[in-house]
């Protein structure tokens, strides 16, 4: 009786050594030119930003055929610096990158993160996505002029809306802005929404004075002129919305979005090319091309090293805007 | 006096909330002030407000049971509520859960959900330990294999992963 | 309606039905599944649809939508481990419904309310989306803390036989709330330096977590060691009592839920708990309410239903995601080139009235393939105990750690566990916690940004007319027991039928 319990455990903790291994599809042997096999960490959650150009990128990349298979999973938690925290902790594992972009660069101050992204190996920079200033269609504002007298004279009545939190995109937007014409970024009366889409519903109810967000989302709304964009943030217009720069309307700002794919620290230099190579090919694909063009997303490719002093510069002026708001 | 605090060892949830409360307090103080905030309502005030509160709550509750208020224990289909608690068995059921927790980023989840099911029904009182052995597995691994091969969603395979 | 018709039309090919069945099986499949609410359900199924024409990916789309939604239900009347928030409230009576060998008139009861609030909800986009597009978007800050704090009124009816046992469990669900990063200032509250608690504690690891885990321990500490009789699993049909006391909840639940999902940062929490609240009041079985009374079934999972479809106006006319399965749905959209907005009914209209007639394909087919498994699915408690409390805590813990792959939140479970365990021990009742937690965040934040928008000002809190409304109704709801008292003093002494029982 003792013999045969602790063989059916013995055999029970084979079953579950053995089975899970034997039918998971194994990993390929790392010595190829090519990368085979990539899993792809997305730090929010499914449908956010990161998750859709993440889901973007491999699915062209397998239609494309560069790589056989991509597994993109979510790890989502504190503004992305969760995800980020365990990228870090994959010290030399050259088959894993993170899909990223500037609201990481600020959740890394704002949630008091002890890994930096520059701890990690910039990949490349994949797309950027201005920001637009936006009104209701019923909003008596009709230029950014008229906009930027009444905020200076009275910041505290002109709220701000935007969907990221503190530290990210449609924050700083904002606090570029206001430092560009002389205010105080503490005077600036920001009201945080859980995302575009619940701003966008208080851009069109009228419920603050202007909103800040990512074209993308806005487009259709754009085209119905249900609301209206007093400006573009990045340095050059955006065809098809009919709106100047921000300094071309003297606000001196030039802000973009923007997203990239970054790698845990450590990894081989081989790997490192083999990932970056990557990236560079898919940049190249058609697939890409029609990704980017659906989504409303810019171009914006820059590979390994260039990335990386971009981040670097990047990470340096969030600091300074977060350090002015006593939140780094 | 043992038994005069047995007897109101209700205190104890009274001591909780009482801690639960100077918690609530002193990490609401400890947010500093010197940053962007608009409108008169900072992020202090609902734990402040909170926390208060507890403390509140707490003086009340330990007043009624002084005063003699018990609470009244949740009945149900599986509760006896005349046997006196069962440490043991509550003890295993937690080394059972906690077992999972500590085993899972080591020997993977197939071990340590197997680990856990066949623990709590140890502990809940099965003694058919072949047949237990046998679900344990069972339920592990296919849970195993359909979050992890079916699904995408990632869970730790154990040491062999790595082998085949 | 010819559009509507044309719709079906489309929707009804034999292609298209399989094409809903099978994403209403695979819906509710998953949504079954520990730890995969609808939104990663429709995440994780986005890849299947890749390559199919936009038409049959979206009718499989909505299978899996309202199958995802469902599956939650299941678990969380058999198991007391809610699949997703909007199940959490189902699980108070749910539960206790199935313990009593009532499982199976439980999850018709739930599967009924989801296909009356389903189909209501979606004849309310057909004939309401305009309107509704045009006036969600004034629904703001104010009438949202109105909303917050007409339901904090009603907390007041769940608080149980003890205020202050029942005030206690409120204020420890408000503390669980304020775990994590202020979102309107960035600050930390409560993590103590945890990356892990800067998004808070979620709502269904909470519940999950003080359901089922802690139910588990308090039976660990008292288990009836003799006479394990298998539950019985009853007669498997709704009786005619039954439906007598579930069609008005069932029909109530569109009413409370639909406007929730329509407007932004609406959910399914509140409606569904205010559904709750609603049933209990208009009851006539009140003593049976927290042992399994079936309107508190019927009434939430109506809504949480209802609430769903609301959710879809928002997103195909404004393009506005109000919870984040709309948000992977708006994403899945964008997949095909398709952008939701005031313009997609112009722009795409067969698509659209294609997509709403294969809602009411879905939901009658998840009617026609759950009814008759109701039984099936009650026969899951008729495994002994000890394999019942064990396969709980696995589901919980897979639930638990599969989302997050970390440990760390299988931790925090068991601290919330073990809370559980003392609340069921001392009397505090579970209910108010778990309300604590979902109303004590949103409320704190729609004041704040209420407060923000009128630069300080406290008219900020009452500048509109629907808060206004809602405040009127609060003190009337207030103060009518008042009048009552009062009204009643003039007409001889009526003896009271029994002293109330005392509280603390």
């Amino acid at each position: 009786m003792q013999v045969k319990t602790w063989l059916a455990v013995a055999g029970a903790l084979a079953a579950v050594l053995l089975v899970p291994p034997l039918l998971t599809p194994g990993a390929d042997s790392a010595e190829t030119t090519q990368v085979r096999q990539l899993r792809v960490l997305v730090p929010n959650a499914p449908g956010g930003g990161y998750d859709i150009t993440a889901r973007t990128a491999a699915k062209a990349m397998e239609d494309a055929e560069l790589i056989r298979n991509a597994e993109v999973f979510n790890l989502p938690g504190a503004g992305g610096t969760v995800g980020l925290g365990r990228t870090v902790s994959e010290r030399g594992n050259g088959k894993l990158v993170m899909s990223m972009g500037l609201g990481v660069v600020g959740s890394v101050y704002t949630n008091k993160s002890p890994s930096s992204l520059l701890d990690t190996t910039p990949i490349a920079k994949l797309i950027e996505e201005p920001d637009i200033v936006v009104v209701g269609k019923d909003s008596k504002y009709t230029s950014l002029r008229q906009l930027v007298d009444d905020w200076k004279a009275n910041p505290g009545a002109v709220p701000v809306g935007g969907g990221s939190s503190p530290g990210g995109p449609d924050h700083l937007a904002p606090m570029l802005m206001a430092k560009a014409i002389g205010l105080e970024p503490k005077s600036v009366n920001y009201v945080q929404f859980d995302g575009g889409g619940e701003l966008l519903a208080s851009v069109l109810g009228g419920k603050v004075a202007f909103g800040v967000s990512g074209v993308g989302e806005y487009r259709d709304q754009i085209q119905a002129g249900t609301v209206r964009v007093l400006a573009v943030t990045s340095a050059a217009r955006i065809s098809g919305i009919d709106a100047p720069t921000l300094s071309e309307s003297g606000v001196d700002v030039k802000f973009s979005n923007w997203r990239g794919v970054v790698a845990p620290p450590g990894i081989s230099s081989a790997d490192r090319d083999r990932l970056v190579q990557l990236f560079s090919a898919l940049h190249k694909t058609s697939q890409w091309g029609d990704a980017l063009k659906r989504n409303g997303w810019t171009d914006a490719f820059a590979p390994g090293d260039q990335f990386k002093s971009f981040l670097e510069e990047e990470n340096k002026r969030v600091a300074t805007v977060l350090k002015d708001l006593g939140l780094a | 006096m043992n038994a005069w605090l047995k007897e109101r060892s209700e205190l104890g949830v009274c001591a909780v909330l009482l801690v639960l409360g100077v918690l609530v307090l002193t990490d609401a103080l400890r947010i500093p002030t010197d940053f962007a905030q608009r409108g008169p309502v900072g992020p202090k005030a609902v734990p402040i407000v909170v926390g208060t509160l507890l403390l509140i709550v707490a003086v009340l509750l330990a007043r009624d049971v002084l005063r003699g208020g018990r609470g009244e224990a949740e009945g149900g289909e599986d509760i006896d509520l005349t046997a006196p608690a069962d440490l043991r068995t509550v003890l295993l059921l937690c080394g059972a859960f906690l077992a999972n927790a500590a085993l899972i980023g080591v020997v993977g989840f197939p071990i340590s959900g197997a680990v856990l099911f066949w623990g709590a029904a140890y502990a809940l009182g099965s003694r058919s330990l072949v047949r237990d052995a046998w679900i344990a597995a069972g339920l592990s691994i296919a849970t195993f294999l359909v979050f992890n091969n079916l699904l995408g969603v990632p869970l730790p395979g154990g040491p062999l992963m790595e082998v085949f | 309606m010819q559009q509507l018709l044309d719709g079906f039309a489309t929707a009804l090919t034999p292609t298209h039905l399989l094409f809903a069945a099978i994403g209403v099986l695979l819906g509710t499949a998953i949504g079954v599944l520990p730890g995969i609410g609808p939104a990663m359900a429709v995440a994780l199924l986005l890849p299947i649809t890749y390559g199919m024409e936009p038409t049959g990916a979206f009718i499989m789309f909505a299978g899996i939508y309202y199958g995802g939604m469902f599956g939650g239900s299941t678990t969380s009347i058999l198991l007391n481990t809610p699949g997703e928030s909007a199940a959490v409230v189902t699980a108070i009576e749910g539960n206790p419904m199935a313990r009593r060998g009532r499982g199976a008139q439980a999850l018709a009861a739930a599967a009924i309310g989801h296909f009356t609030g389903g189909i209501i909800g979606t004849l309310l986009i057909v004939l309401l989306a305009p309107f509704v597009a045009k006036h969600a978007v004034d629904i703001g800050a104010p009438d949202f803390f109105a909303i917050m704090v007409l339901a904090f009124i009603a907390v007041t009816s769940v608080l149980g036989s003890s205020r202050v046992r029942g005030v206690a469990s409120l204020l420890i669900g408000l503390t669980i709330g304020l775990v994590g990063l202020d979102e309107m200032t960035g600050q930390q509250r409560l993590t103590f330096g945890s990356l892990h608690l800067a998004d808070g504690i979620d709502v269904v690891v909470v519940a999950v977590a003080l359901f089922a885990v802690g139910e588990a321990l308090w039976v660990a500490a008292h288990l009836r060691r003799k006479a394990f009789s298998p539950i019985p699993v009853g007669r498997p049909w709704l009786s005619r009592a039954d439906l007598r006391r579930t069609w008005k909840p069932w029909l109530r639940g569109p009413v409370i839920g639909f406007p929730f999902g329509a407007i932004p940062a609406g959910g399914a929490e509140i409606p569904t708990f205010l559904s709750y609240v609603t049933e209990k009041r208009l009851s006539s079985n009140k003593d049976e309410w927290g042992k399994g009374a079936i309107e508190g079934v019927a009434g939430p999972e109506s809504t949480a239903s209802a609430s769903a479809a609301g959710t879809l106006v928002t997103m195909l006319t404004l393009g506005l995601p109000t919870t984040a399965t709309a948000a992977v749905m708006l994403a899945a959209f964008q997949q095909y080139g398709i952008q939701p907005g005031p313009l997609l009914f112009q722009r795409e209209s067969g698509l659209v009235w294609a997509l709403i007639a294969s809602l009411f394909i879905g939901l009658t087919l998840l009617l026609v393939l759950n009814l008759p498994l109701a039984p099936l699915w009650a026969k899951l408690l008729r495994i002994p105990r000890p394999y019942l409390y064990a396969g709980i805590l696995f589901f919980a813990s897979v639930g638990a750690y599969a989302v997050n792959a970390d440990v760390f939140d299988l931790l925090v479970m068991f601290v919330i566990g073990l809370l559980g365990l003392a609340m069921r021990r001392y009397g505090l009742p579970i209910l108010p916690a778990i309300i604590g937690v979902i109303l004590g965040p949103a409320a704190e934040q729609q004041m704040r940004r209420a407060l923000q928008l009128s630069d300080g000002s406290l008219t900020g809190l009452v500048n509109t007319p629907l808060s206004i409304a809602v405040y009127v109704v609060i003190l009337v709801i207030l103060f009518f027991p008042l009048v009552k008292r009062v009204a009643g003093r003039r007409t001889p002494p009526t003896p009271l039928p029994e002293r109330e029982k005392v509280d603390a």
